[in-house]
């Protein structure tokens, strides 16, 4: 058993014996506890911070554990669950509805999801945690492909049955595969396969007031006979334009995308100046947006979906950033903050 | 990547002004990510004939000279003569020489792009006037020698016409009157020949719809003469990983500078010259985008060049000085005695061309990009040749590569070849694809003929056969991202331009589209917890250890990222009630004094496998709640439990049990969501068997660790066992309807809901009457706690006669008559 193992186990064996012990701060003179110490001097000079490290760890959490459970016990005898009200007491009242708001980020998801759904889009969710089958392989990564490198994915220590480790996905795209699946049957009875997948996402990033490590993005996904790149054009360009509800126009530069192809990035021309040059362009004119581009066969095979029959087109819009931009707000780590100074302004 | 314009020009006409080309660029080629004017860096720097050089009276150092600018140069102080007085301290200024000028006023090179660029002026050194300076390389950014001032030999070749005369702009002779467009490499991830200024100028040809011609060194064969001047032993031993490797010996050449061309072009590519052959070496790359190495053919032991996969704990040190100690996975360059560098990477100090160089080996190799991809992660090493090498450089072309190699390292050195040119190689076909013009226009919305399609393709020299219903084509040796029909479509609409594709929405029917369920549920909790004066919060997906200990869970079942920014981001969530925990306390700091958040997440747990699909992780959707308030002091329990109702829903029927007694009974994930909640004060909610969640008070040890209020509850359910709630309607009545209080004394111990199933069961036995029951209060004395009194407010109503008091009084009775049966209760 290496040290850290070593620790471990006696940081389990501990906890279990406070849990049962009379005197709760008898765990403190353990002499497990005591005896780890003692093999500091026998280790590797480099092991020894380390290993030092973990036992005070332990021993603080312990310390404390002794310190809440010898706290006076406030407020905590039994009362009667059941009923509606404490004993002599009224029933609570809610907190005044003016106070209450809905995340800036959820209400933005929902009103993009409106326009998708009244456009003819089916809206799924994605996951937080996912095999590397339907983050990469589904999507034609090809295995130790460097376009793997471009999304600098979270992943677990835990494996998968194939030996592989979970990851955080990096995109929506991750329930591409799922989704194609799931509504592949619309297609022989000629309807198209419309879906969007509004939802959270990981980036392996530093943050700073404009990176997010978490944040959300729209995928969508639309398969059909005859369907073409142009198609992909107007239908984005049409939901920007109901959004912003004014005509927008895009303009598209070539990309690469595993998952894609052809792939573009999609850029609009700034609502908020008409492309005269603002602040929130970067007095560019034009606001880079999105990444899309026509499924790729394989893709499209992984689905079961004939590519010679069917063609089809996906995109991914970060979510994050239209919030931003539509409300002024300066710094993307807001979001998660779970400040109430930032939620409350968001309470119409 | 960076393009310079100027290297473009060399290989097709550009038509078109900056602007458009950079617009061209940008929708057809790739997003532009910067634009670099090189020629505003130099628009002052002149080159001037320095006419005399005479000792300073004052300083021994310095030399005063006069200078022939041409007359170029306005306002600034000249001789009878007409020539200007510049100071200058570099030891090889003399007479007669030419050299570059910075007059007053402008800015030296090296310091344009500093937030606070260095501007000369006319001052006086020791007493003597000096018009701006002569310039060395350092300062005019084309290198780091700073021993003396750049001398300009005009016998040495140049890339313009311009005959080197006094004033004749610096720029505008060696090629730095140029523009440099920063593509982002991103763009290129599956474009190999695109990291080469070669490529981006075919390109620019067929995005103009002109033909490009590859100049005749990559395009006719080349021959090598053999020779066996120096002995070299030349291999490859990792064919499997090496498709490719070519070596030559050049003996006798001499390391110097690189001449003045070489120096500034690889400037303007965003490279910086460093010797003659090494600058070859990179200018190569940049004009190819093939990578190439030079060794010190005398440094290699026992005359062996060879490509091998390095022995496990190997090491070699780098030209970055560092050492690395290799695994069986690195491809290695080697000599007979150990490695010389790390194949595509970087070079080995124990190899590295230098001053005493008198004899090379050149190569040129094709590496497995995976492999390299790999070596490049673990060892944490980027270089402009791996970023080149792990697009997947073509293997087919490192002959025409190796032949420009030799011919422009023996342009600027001595030197001859003094080896065979060795090529090990495996044999690859060039790639052909079958198309259609049908199979183009489905996917692009377009009407093109075949021609058509054949003219953009041809452009860039794919070799194209067209007929009206089939397109052959065979792919250009440098492509190694063109196979399937697909890629063919891609390139015809980028060539094409896909912003002029036909913009046209798909028709649809008019089938509606099916609302997903479980999104109106949370939509509907969502709004009725925020109408209810609480705040919905996103917090990270991915908490510290210590939350979870926090909250008394157990991190060994929470997953664990292996790559973490931070052990703030280290655990998946076992569930979110910690995480909205953990946000408590800042907001009471924040002067917040009473108020609820509320989330909805996934809680995930090591080995709890979805359902549906038993290869990945169940992810339980949850919405959790939290209500606070810093004074309060009564049971902040019923509070929360408020709140959960409005989420369960007034059709759902579930139960209340006290987490005590349900704690036995828990599955290994619900045991983590009740973690942090107090056992006497907390309740689990049924639905039949299942547990779908908590809402509760939090243990003493979870209040102290989060700082929390004393007053602080919260909720939190399983979303998939949760409806949209819906409203009940009863038909209304023609009569009255009545209504009594009744208060009922029973046992302290007697829990609520006993007593309340026992009214309502009493009262529907009275089947013509509809009875509705609103709890009013439970009472306990202070003196008699022995006791509670729960009151509540029946109101009943009839659909077939007007109720009398008395019919009510009837019923009440019956309800208390079955109370004091079963719960012993008294009425009060």
């Amino acid at each position: 058993m290496g040290p850290n193992e070593l620790v471990a186990a006696v940081r389990k064996d501990l906890l279990a014996r406070f849990e049962s012990l009379e005197k709760k701060s008898d765990i403190l003179k353990a002499p497990e506890l005591k005896d780890l110490f003692k093999q500091i001097p026998a280790l590797e000079p480099h092991e020894r911070a380390e290993f030092g490290q973990k036992i005070n760890a332990l021993s603080n959490e312990l310390k404390e554990l002794v310190a809440s459970a010898a706290a006076p016990m406030q407020h905590l005898t039994p009362i009667d669950v059941t009923a509606p009200m404490d004993i002599n007491a009224a029933l609570p009242s809610f907190l005044p509805a003016e106070h209450g708001s809905v995340h800036p980020l959820m209400k933005e998801v929902e009103a993009l999801s409106g326009i998708f759904e009244r456009m003819g889009f089916s809206i799924e969710e994605s996951r937080e945690i996912d095999d590397q089958y339907h983050m990469f392989d589904a999507l034609n990564f090809p295995k130790d492909h460097p376009a793997r490198d471009d999304y600098d994915t979270f992943m677990t220590v835990e494996e998968d049955e194939n030996g592989e480790r979970f990851v955080a996905p990096a995109h929506t795209s991750t329930m591409q595969n799922r989704v194609l699946k799931k509504y592949a049957t619309n297609l022989a009875k000629g309807q198209p396969i419309a879906a969007v997948v509004p939802d959270r996402v990981f980036r392996n990033e530093d943050l700073d007031a404009r990176h997010e490590h978490t944040f959300y993005q729209v995928e969508g996904v639309y398969v059909h006979k005859g369907v073409h790149a142009g198609m992909l054009i107007a239908t984005l360009q049409e939901f920007l334009s109901e959004y912003y509800k004014k005509t927008v126009e895009v303009r598209t530069n070539p990309f690469y995308f595993p998952f894609t192809e052809p792939s573009f990035e999609m850029a609009l021309s700034c609502p908020f100046c008409e492309k005269a040059g603002c602040k929130v362009c970067s007095f560019e004119g034009w606001i880079e947006l999105l990444g899309c581009g026509m499924i790729h066969p394989e893709v499209l095979k992984a689905a079961n979906i004939d590519p010679t029959e069917y063609t089809g087109f996906a995109w991914g819009l970060g979510i994050d950033r239209l919030v931003m931009m539509k409300n002024g707000i300066e710094d993307v780590r807001h979001f998660e903050s779970a400040k109430l100074t930032f939620l409350r302004q968001f309470n119409d | 990547m960076k393009v310079s314009i100027q290297a473009v020009k060399q290989f097709t006409k550009v038509n078109l002004s900056t602007s458009e080309l950079i617009q061209k660029i940008n929708s057809q080629l790739g997003a532009i990510e910067d634009v670099i004017h090189t020629n505003d860096v130099y628009k002052d720097a002149r080159i001037v004939k320095v006419v005399s050089a005479e000792k300073h009276p004052a300083a021994d150092r310095l030399q005063v000279t006069r200078i022939d600018d041409g007359g170029q140069i306005k306002d600034v102080e000249r001789d009878d003569d007409g020539l200007v007085q510049v100071v200058c301290g570099a030891p090889n200024v003399a007479a007669g020489m030419f050299a570059v000028w910075l007059p007053p006023r402008s800015v030296v090179p090296a310091t344009y792009h500093d937030d606070d660029p260095f501007i000369l002026g006319a001052r006086e050194l020791r007493g003597v006037m000096s018009q701006g300076m002569l310039a060395a390389a350092d300062e005019l950014a084309i290198g780091t020698d700073h021993e003396g001032i750049l001398e300009i030999n005009p016998g040495e070749w140049k890339p313009s016409e311009l005959e080197i005369t006094p004033g004749v702009l610096f720029a505008d002779v060696y090629g730095l009157n140029d523009t440099v467009i920063d593509i982002e490499n991103k763009m290129f991830t599956h474009r190999p020949d695109l990291f080469g200024q070669l490529g981006v100028a075919r390109e620019i040809a067929g995005i103009q719809q002109q033909p490009f011609i590859s100049p005749s060194w990559y395009s006719e064969a080349p021959t090598f003469t053999a020779s066996k001047l120096l002995s070299l032993h030349q291999h490859n031993d990792a064919p499997e990983k090496v498709p490719r490797f070519m070596t030559v010996a050049i003996k006798g050449v001499e390391v110097k500078p690189s001449p003045l061309w070489l120096q500034c072009a690889l400037v303007a590519m965003g490279s910086k010259p460093i010797n003659n052959i090494v600058d070859v070496t990179n200018y190569i790359m940049l004009i190819t985008s093939q990578p190439t190495h030079a060794y010190d053919y005398d440094l290699l032991r026992g005359n062996k060049i060879t490509a091998r996969m390095a022995a496990t704990g190997e090491t070699l040190t780098l030209l970055n000085q560092k050492t690395y100690t290799l695994s069986d996975d690195d491809i290695v360059i080697a000599d007979s005695e150990g490695a010389i560098g790390l194949a595509g990477i970087m070079g080995g100090g124990n190899s590295e061309v230098s001053e005493n160089t008198t004899n090379i080996v050149l190569e040129v190799a094709t590496f497995d990009m995976y492999a390299l991809r790999k070596t490049s992660m673990r060892h944490g090493l980027f270089t402009d040749a791996l970023t080149r090498f792990n697009k997947g450089q073509s293997p087919r072309q490192n002959d025409y590569v190796m032949a420009l190699l030799i011919k422009t390292i023996l342009d600027v050195s001595p030197g001859e070849v003094a080896s065979d040119v060795s090529d090990m190689k495996a044999d690859s076909a060039r790639q052909t694809v079958h198309c259609s013009a049908a199979f183009i226009n489905e996917r692009l919305g377009l009407d093109l003929t075949s021609n058509e399609i054949a003219r953009l393709l041809t452009n860039v020299e794919f070799d194209v056969e067209a007929s009206s219903d089939s397109i052959n084509i065979t792919v250009p040796f440098w492509r190694t991202d063109i196979s399937l029909p697909e890629d063919v479509v891609e390139e015809v609409g980028r060539l094409y331009s896909f912003d002029e594709l036909p913009r046209e929405l798909p028709m649809r029917s008019s089938m509606p589209v099916q609302k997903n369920a479980f999104r109106s549920v949370k939509q509907g909790i969502r709004s009725s917890l925020t109408r209810f004066g609480a705040n919905e919060v996103l917090t990270y997906s991915f908490v510290h250890e210590k939350v979870l200990t926090k909250a008394t869970q157990n991190p060994a079942l929470a997953y664990k990222l292996s790559n973490a920014l931070s052990p703030d981001l280290q655990y998946y969530r076992l569930s979110i009630t910690p995480s909205l925990l953990d946000k408590t306390h800042m907001n009471i700091k924040a002067g917040y004094s009473s108020f609820a958040l509320y989330e909805f997440g996934k809680a995930h747990m090591k080995e709890m496998m979805s359902d549906d699909e038993p290869s990945v992780p169940e992810e339980v959707s949850t919405v959790a709640m939290i209500v606070t308030d810093k004074k309060a002091t009564d049971a902040a329990y019923f509070m929360a439990k408020r709140y959960a109702q409005t989420v369960l829903g007034n059709a759902s029927e579930y139960q209340v049990v006290p987490l005590q007694e349900a704690q036995d009974s828990l599955g290994k994930w619900q045991q983590q969501l009740v973690a942090p909640y107090e056992p006497a004060r907390s309740a689990v909610i049924r639905v039949g068997d299942a547990v779908i969640g908590v809402v509760g008070e939090f243990k003493h040890a979870v209040r102290s660790a989060f700082k929390l209020p004393q007053y602080t509850a919260g909720f939190e359910f399983d979303m998939s066992h949760l409806q949209p709630t819906l409203s009940t309607y009863k038909p209304l009545s023609k009569y009255p309807e009545v209504t009594q209080d009744l208060s009922l004394v029973v046992d302290a111990n007697t829990r609520f809901d006993q007593l309340y199933s026992l009214v309502q069961d009493t009262l529907q036995k009275h089947e013509d009457m509809q009875c509705s029951i609103t709890p009013l209060s439970v009472y306990q004395a202070t003196d008699n706690t022995a006791v509670k009194t729960i009151s509540f407010r029946i109101t009943a109503l009839s659909y077939t006669t007007t109720l009398r008091d008395k019919d009510v009084t009837s019923l009440l009775d019956s309800v208390v008559a079955a109370a004091a049966e079963k719960l012993n209760a008294t009425r009060g």
